[in-house]
């Protein structure tokens, strides 16, 4: 009996959306051809670099970070063997959650790599080579990203390591190169450079974290040196030679200028993800990509062909695990003939850094190059006093509203455990709220959300406590 | 010493006052904020501020000696800690001072006018002060009370001596060997809970049959069973009854009526606080009351016009956050703003371990206010950013209208839970639905993801579980 719908990939795009058309009542199939579910994000991203970056986080506290409190420990020894158990643990009690709410949900798991023959037609190979097809009224493409690499430099997992290799290296290298100052090169960096590793950054505009507001990455790139990280921003990696004893690269300045070499035990490269589309048969299906070489979808996730959709990291917007679970979850209900929408204006993004970075909206270079007047509001954690009582008094809110009408455009947030802060900005943001409203909410004391509600006041230069 | 005329008088420094009085100073309204001891209030000076200082203390304590035992799934390992704890009443000590510096210098900026000294009511216009100078008199044409509140002492169990409030045990240079508290609502809890982690050997007497009766018992059972874990005894239904006659134990009658002796080097007595409203004169101007508070309107107008409260003096629930809400609008309706207590959630949090947070209304408030209501529970143990830090006890709880799934209520309890508070009220405030939470995008991993999935389940259709 056909299916009403297949899923191909079961990260959390994929998964998501298969447990919501299960609950709509669809007979749904997922593929996948790892050996557990949960995809990038529960086996290699979000849920094993928070596990190690948990952990990390608290080593570095046991060796600096007790003492003011009036507590006092030996520096700390590392059993590396024992935090990476830690992480494989989390990892596997995750995936294996997938596993059960499959069972629950009555979907049928098949392990194989997945490829289009046609519209309601998806060959399976499982890894013995044997195939099978299965037919579907519905196709969902969820095959999500792979690791971007950069033209020569060859990722080898051992010296030159992607974020997959980074998350399971079996000592601290003594120093670490990180190409690329996005979220995952600085998540990583963080974590190595807690445990003992040397830290270097190369990146290639001028700044890090693009996409982020400026005056936050700015702010944080300042202490992260501050932690020992170096930075060498507008310089390009050309090249790399891996040796006995580790990796030389060889840097350019981006302008133009000699290039230069930078030796380290271990180079981690993230420069990015790209859309993972090959060996799927969409040339053959006829399925357009866009310029950018994701699957092409219009505002319901519908491809070119009829009865085939895509939905994660494999199509446009920003590559994360909640917006491919919102798209995963509307996309189920689309193709169950209900009204599913993602609002794309209000995806909140988290960098796991210490201290964090949450923000959600538009980002003051965006309002600028809009054109759009807007009015800023901005708080630091050093005038709150939870971050005192909790020595966290790095970074700051900051808040931009429309000056005309007051409705807020963007909340950017740097701080310790802002990650738990940004939901809220996030609701406000989907009634359209304005500074008022986020002011006039009875915030709790004391707790670092009350800069969020000082940063709504400030808006309008009524700020309490600065 | 020349008399002063203001606009606006504001009797007393805590949360309420001294925001009320640096919100008027920001309007324009010449103000005077009269202050008998410290600026800042319980909060600042022996309430939230210290009180968390000290748990946030503990806690990295507790972390400390895992790391030394290598109980932990972290694989970090370090000597047993040392704790030294004068050193950490000092760091205590130390953000105190500056926060009330801070204070002082946010007040100054907003052109308040600060008189050191006790405020006492000659008339509903009239404030005399004793100061170190002499007796100052001020003549306002509106006068706040924010008095605050203070302790409730037992007759039977006076403090003085080993049997100490709130504000002696956050000075305590060293950790008590025996530890007994009487009262277990937050602050007995709270502190309690702290001090068994510095190593002190806690038991907790309380007269009513459950910890935190405040909370319903699903919210507080994590807890409870933490308590047991640090080695806290809990004895329910029991009454202290004073010191024995040697007075270096506490005599407690308990629930099967035998009479036991607890030995104790300090009792700390919680059994809530009190609204300050004795030594000002209130007798002058005889507002209204409400039980043993000051009964004050929605615009916090006491029964004399020209005179307001705001704060603990006023009532339940006796918040910080409340207290600072009531002194803005105060501030504003002096100033000629139209303003209202409109507060459909003040949140509440009780930084025990794990953490409780409530906003709005509880499935049992819902029920007694006749709602029919719809109930959403998602578990930590379900989440992702729980797993990767290894704590898992706890969940997040939606009460909403079952008719047209308007959100009513918001609780939980779990580890460092304390920070969703303010949006669980925000999604109150702006009346969101069921639907609108589950409908916003959280970010992936955190412990917010419970919110939407607690949303997702009253509505039948939970994704992680
Ligand atoms: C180190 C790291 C940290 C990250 N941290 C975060 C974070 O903190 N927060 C966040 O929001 N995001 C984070 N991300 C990004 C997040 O992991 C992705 O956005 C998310 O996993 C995308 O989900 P997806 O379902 O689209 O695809 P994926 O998770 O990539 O899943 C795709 C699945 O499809 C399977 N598949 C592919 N092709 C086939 C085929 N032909 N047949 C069968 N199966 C196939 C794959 O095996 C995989 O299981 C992180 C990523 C990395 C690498
Ligand atoms: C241990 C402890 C922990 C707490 N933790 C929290 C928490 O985590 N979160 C929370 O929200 N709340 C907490 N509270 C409660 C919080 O401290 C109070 O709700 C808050 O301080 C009330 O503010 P207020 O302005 O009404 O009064 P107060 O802060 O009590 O301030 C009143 C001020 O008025 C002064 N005063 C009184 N009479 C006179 C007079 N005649 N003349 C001049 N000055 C006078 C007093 O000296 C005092 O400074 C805690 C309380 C305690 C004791």
């Amino acid at each position: 009996m056909p299916y009403d719908l297949i899923i191909i990939g079961s990260g959390p795009a994929g998964y998501v959306c298969a447990i919501r058309a299960a609950q709509l009542g669809l007979k749904t199939a997922i593929v996948e051809k790892w050996p557990t579910y949960g995809g990038t994000c529960l086996n290699i991203g979000c849920i094993p670099s928070k596990a190690l970056l948990h952990a990390s986080e608290l080593f570095e506290q046991a060796g600096h970070g007790l003492a003011p409190f009036g507590v006092e420990v030996s520096a700390p020894k590392l059993n590396l063997k024992a935090m990476m158990a830690h992480k494989d643990a989390t990892v596997k009690a995750n995936v294996d959650g997938v596993a059960f709410l499959f069972k629950k949900n009555k979907i049928d798991g098949v392990r194989g790599t997945g490829r289009i023959l046609s519209a309601g037609k998806v060959e399976v190979r499982s890894e013995d080579g044997a195939t099978k097809t299965l037919e579907a009224k519905a196709i969902v493409i969820a095959t999500g990203s792979d690791v971007a690499s950069l033209p020569g430099v060859a990722i080898d997992e051992k010296r030159i390591v992607s974020s997959t290799g980074a998350l399971k290296l079996s000592a601290p290298p003594k120093k670490l190169l990180v190409v690329g100052a996005g979220i995952i090169g600085l998540e990583l960096g963080s974590v190595w450079r807690r445990l003992g590793s040397e830290v270097e950054v190369i990146e290639y505009l001028d700044r890090i974290l693009p996409g982020i507001d400026l005056e936050v990455a700015k702010q944080f790139q300042r202490l992260m040196e501050k932690q020992g990280a170096k930075f060498h921003l507008s310089r390009k990696v050309t090249k790399a030679e891996t040796t006995k004893n580790g990796v030389t690269l060889t840097v350019e300045p981006v302008a133009g200028g000699e290039a230069t070499t930078m030796s380290g035990d271990v180079v981690l490269v993230s420069v990015g993800r790209r859309p993972l589309t090959e060996g799927l048969g969409l040339k053959e299906a006829g399925v357009t990509l866009d310029e950018r070489g994701r699957v092409e979808i219009d505002a319901h996730f519908r491809t070119n062909i009829p009865g085939i959709y895509a939905i994660g990291d494999v199509v446009r917007g920003p590559m994360l695990a909640h917006k491919g679970e919102d798209e995963g979850m509307a996309c189920a209900e689309s193709i169950a003939g209900k009204a599913g929408h993602v609002n794309y204006d209000v995806i909140p993004n988290v960098v796991y850094t210490y201290p964090e970075i949450a923000s959600v909206g538009k980002t003051e270079e965006e309002l600028k190059g809009e054109g759009r007047p807007y009015k800023v509001g901005k708080f630091p954690f050093m005038a709150n006093g939870r971050a005192r009582a909790n020595r966290t008094t790095e970074g700051f809110v900051k808040v931009l509203a429309d000056e005309a009408t007051d409705e807020v455009l963007g909340v950017h947030m740097l701080g310790a455990g802002v990650s738990e802060m940004i939901a809220e900005a996030a609701v406000l943001m989907e009634f359209k709220g304005s500074s008022e409203d986020l002011a006039r909410t009875c915030h709790a004391h004391p707790t670092m959300t009350e800069a969020v509600k000082e940063a709504a006041l400030a808006v309008e230069k009524r700020a309490i406590h600065i | 010493m020349k008399d002063i005329s203001c606009r606006l008088l504001v009797l007393g420094a805590g949360p309420g006052g001294y925001v009320c009085a640096i919100r008027a100073g920001h309007l324009g309204i010449d103000t005077v904020l009269v202050e008998a001891k410290k600026l800042g209030g319980t909060c600042l000076n022996v309430g939230c501020i210290p009180s968390k200082a000290l748990i946030h203390a503990a806690d990295e304590y507790e972390k400390a000696l895992h790391f030394a035992s290598g109980e932990n799934p972290f694989g970090i390992t370090t000597s047993g800690p040392v704790l030294e704890l004068a050193h950490t009443i000092a760091w205590k000590d130390g953000i105190v001072g500056r926060l009330t510096s801070g204070v002082s210098a946010l007040l100054k900026k907003a052109d308040v006018k600060i008189v050191e000294g006790s405020g006492k009511f000659r008339d509903g216009k009239t404030v005399e002060v004793e100061t170190q100078t002499g007796l100052q008199v001020i003549r306002a044409s509106e006068i706040v009370i924010a008095t605050g509140s203070a302790p409730i002492e037992l007759p039977f169990l006076p403090f003085g001596g080993r049997v100490i409030s709130s504000t002696e045990a956050l000075a305590l240079t060293q950790v008590p060997r025996n530890l007994v508290v009487v009262g277990a609502g937050y602050i007995g809890l709270e502190l309690g809970t702290a001090f068994a982690k510095l190593g002190a050997k806690v038991t907790v007497v309380e007269a009513q049959s459950r910890i935190l009766p405040q909370y319903d018992g699903e919210l507080t059972r994590p807890v409870g069973k933490r308590l047991r874990e640090l080695g806290i005894e809990v004895m329910l239904d029991a009454k202290a009854k004073g010191l024995d006659d040697k007075g270096e134990a506490l005599s407690v009658e308990a629930a099967d009526g035998r009479k036991r002796s607890l030995a104790a080097d300090k009792i700390l007595v919680t059994v809530g606080r009190k609204p300050m409203t004795d030594g000002f004169n209130l007798d002058a101007i005889d507002l209204d009351r409400d039980g043993p508070f000051i009964r004050v309107d929605d615009k916090c107008r006491t029964s004399m016009r020209g005179v307001y409260a705001i704060g603990d003096v006023t009532g339940e629930p006796m918040l910080a956050h409340r207290a600072t809400a009531q002194g803005e609008m105060v501030a504003e309706i002096v100033a000629g703003e139209k303003r209202a207590w409109d507060k459909l959630s003040v949140p509440a949090i009780c930084f025990t371990d794990p953490e409780i947070v409530t906003a709005g209304l509880s499935p049992e408030e819902a029920k007694r206010a006749g709602i029919e209501a719809k109930i959403g529970i998602f578990p930590f143990q379900a989440s992702g950013r729980a797993l990767t830090m290894g704590k898992e006890a706890g969940f997040i709880r939606v009460v909403a209208r079952a008719d047209n799934h308007l959100i009513l209520g918001v609780q939980g309890v779990g580890d460092g839970i304390s920070e969703l508070g303010s949006g669980f009220s925000l999604a109150i405030e702006m009346g969101a639905r069921l639907e609108d939470v589950a409908g916003t995008v959280h970010p992936h991993p955190t412990r917010g993801e419970a919110f939407l999935e607690a949303s997702l389940r009253a509505l039948g259709h939970p994704i992680h579980i």
